[in-house]
């Protein structure tokens, strides 16, 4: 496997809602292993950017490549595609009528077609990963934000993704759960998973992300290292920004 | 210093509620009491009905019902009065209506009896009653599963959210809502014969209420399925599930016990409304009354069979009840 090798790419990516203009020519690249955190004003299109990638909102026109092929052509399953595709919510959403282990291997077993067996023993391990065994039946409403998140996780990583996004992952959790939710990320990072991050946690971007994407009015407006970004900002409307949010 | 206290009993305080002196004297137990001993009395003296003028015989018994009135109200109204003295005044209140309507209302009491409550009549009817109780409840038991089926099928076929289908399912869906359900029967019954189509009483019966019932049941599914969040269905694309297996492992596990209510609530009043299938003769309970009504020449059947309906229905009503209440403290 390249280290260099491009996960995704885009080329001049649009999204109108309606008359809206959301995305207005998104071009980027992500490598393997690489984290990237998408920073910005609200509205400034981030989440879209991310729901995009895997067609969970439908691109008004433009090109996705994901590991070389173009996903927005007529004849691939996209369901295939997000198989690759690890993805993480603000607002958790797991199955609530489903524990934790269920959530986990329900999509294992049902798309990739692996036994129960096998798909609760890769479960468990996740969980241990994060750190939530003993938890392993529990239901997702007598677990915590944090817990939940985590489980939400674990659920993404069973289907042994190429890529996760993670869309404000902390941002629904109460200040004292944050922390265990990064430390997972960051571990995730550590281990050489390629991560599109939509976050505004800047300990955790500084330590992890490799490069960040500052997106307003539906444009990339800056992109570099975190050291870059933060400390040598090159334009106004990024050094507005961080000067409001650090 | 002691921040808080209680009032004692009599102690005056701004905060305290107080009542004019009229107020207080109408709850007293007393006055209660002894109302109540005057009420009876003027109830013995009423006149009857024959021995009185109209005149007097109305205003006096007007007079007396705005008393009884005033009285129950007194009570009723009275916070404090315990729920059983409540239920008892309640029954009482009703009974004296009852018994100025018996005795005041002019009605020929013993023909009525004779007409609907000659159970004499009734000698041997029970059985075909029963057989007729027997088609409704079989007549329902199809007719629930055809309902479930165009229910759930139209609301699954929503999920697809294609234009071209939704227009159709919602026609599909507006006209039965529409069209009173006897309409239907009858149409199925008596008009698609001439265009060579005999589906006889029972699939006429069958069909319209699966076909009408089932355009009430769409909506309650829709309704249940509009309330698992839409997250949950990311949730469950992103993972790579297809649409299908999204409805079937996701949508469906949750949305199924929000719609039981609804559904169940949807399934008794369609119990109910087999009785319409007596006008395309299918053999069932009102329709048997019907029959027994004409050949005995009195309509004790029909109050027979209002009854049988009573004794199925009260307790399905009662589960339809406990399973919504059961719903929402979930």
């Amino acid at each position: 496997m390249n280290k260099s090798e491009v996960m995704i790419e885009t080329v001049d990516l649009q999204k109108y809602f309606k008359d809206l203009h959301v995305l207005k020519g998104i071009n980027t690249k992500v490598t393997r292993s690489e984290v990237v955190a998408v920073m910005g004003p609200s509205g400034s299109g981030k989440s879209t950017f991310l729901r995009c990638l895997n067609r969970m909102e439908e691109p008004t026109s433009g090109h996705i490549y994901v590991e070389g092929i173009d996903i927005m052509a007529p004849y691939i399953d996209i369901n295939k595609v997000r198989t690759e595709i690890g993805m993480v919510f603000q607002s958790f959403n797991l199955f609530p009528h489903l524990n934790a282990i269920e959530n986990i291997k329900l999509a294992p077993m049902h798309v990739r077609k692996i036994s129960d067996k096998e798909a609760t023993e890769r479960g468990m391990e996740l969980l241990d990963k994060v750190g939530l065994v003993e938890k392993a039946l529990a239901y997702p409403e007598q677990l915590s934000g944090g817990q939940q998140q985590r489980i939400a996780i674990a659920r993404a990583l069973a289907m042994q993704p190429q890529i996760m996004f993670f869309d404000e992952p902390t941002s629904a959790l109460d200040p004292e759960m944050i922390g265990e939710v990064l430390d997972v990320m960051r571990r995730m990072a550590k281990e050489g998973m390629t991560m599109i991050v939509v976050s505004h946690e800047m300990g955790f971007i500084k330590e992890a992300a490799g490069r960040i994407l500052f997106m307003a009015d539906g444009v990339i407006v800056e992109e570099g290292t975190p050291d870059e970004i933060f400390n040598n900002s090159q334009h106004q409307r990024t050094q507005d920004f961080l000067s409001k949010i650090l | 210093m002691n921040s808080t206290h209680e009032l004692k009993d009599n102690q005056t305080h701004r905060f305290v509620r107080t009542h004019p002196m009229w107020f207080k004297i109408i709850r007293k137990p007393a006055f209660v009491g002894v109302t109540f001993l005057l009420l009876v009395v003027f109830a013995l003296l009423l006149p009857a009905r024959e021995a009185a003028t109209p005149a007097v015989l109305y205003t006096s018994i007007s007079f007396f019902l705005l008393l009884i009135l005033f009285w129950s109200a007194n009570v009723l109204s009275d916070s404090k009065q315990p729920e059983a003295v409540k239920m008892i005044v309640s029954l009482l209140l009703i009974g004296v209506l009852c018994w100025l309507f018996y005795n005041y209302s002019g009605a020929q009491w013993d023909k009525l009896a004779d007409f609907f409550f000659n159970w004499g009549k009734l000698t041997g009817s029970w059985r075909v009653l029963f057989r007729g109780l027997g088609v409704t409840l079989l007549l329902a038991a199809i007719s629930a599963v055809g309902t479930i089926f165009f229910g759930l099928a139209v609301a699954i076929l929503r999920q697809f959210k294609s234009d071209t289908l939704n227009f159709f399912l919602k026609v599909y869906v507006d006209i039965f809502r529409s069209i009173p359900m006897i309409v239907v029967m009858v149409v199925l019954f008596f008009a698609l014969p001439y265009a060579g189509i005999s589906l006889g009483s029972i699939v006429s019966t069958v069909l319209a209420l699966s076909l009408g019932y089932g355009a009430y049941a769409a909506e309650s599914f829709r309704a249940g399925i509009e309330a698992v969040h839409s997250g949950q269905i990311e949730a469950a694309r992103s993972l790579g599930l297809s649409r299908w297996q999204t409805i079937r492992m996701i949508i469906m596990p949750q949305a199924v016990p929000v719609v039981i209510p609804p559904l169940t609530g949807n399934l008794v009043a369609m119990l109910k409304e087999t009785a319409v299938a007596s006008v395309v003769a299918a053999p069932e309970l009102l329709k048997r009354a019907r029959e027994l009504y004409t050949s005995k020449t009195n309509p004790t059947p029909l109050v027979a069979a209002a009854i049988i309906y009573l004794v199925v229905l009260v307790p399905l009503v009662r589960i339809v009840n406990m399973l919504e209440k059961r719903v929402k403290l979930k």
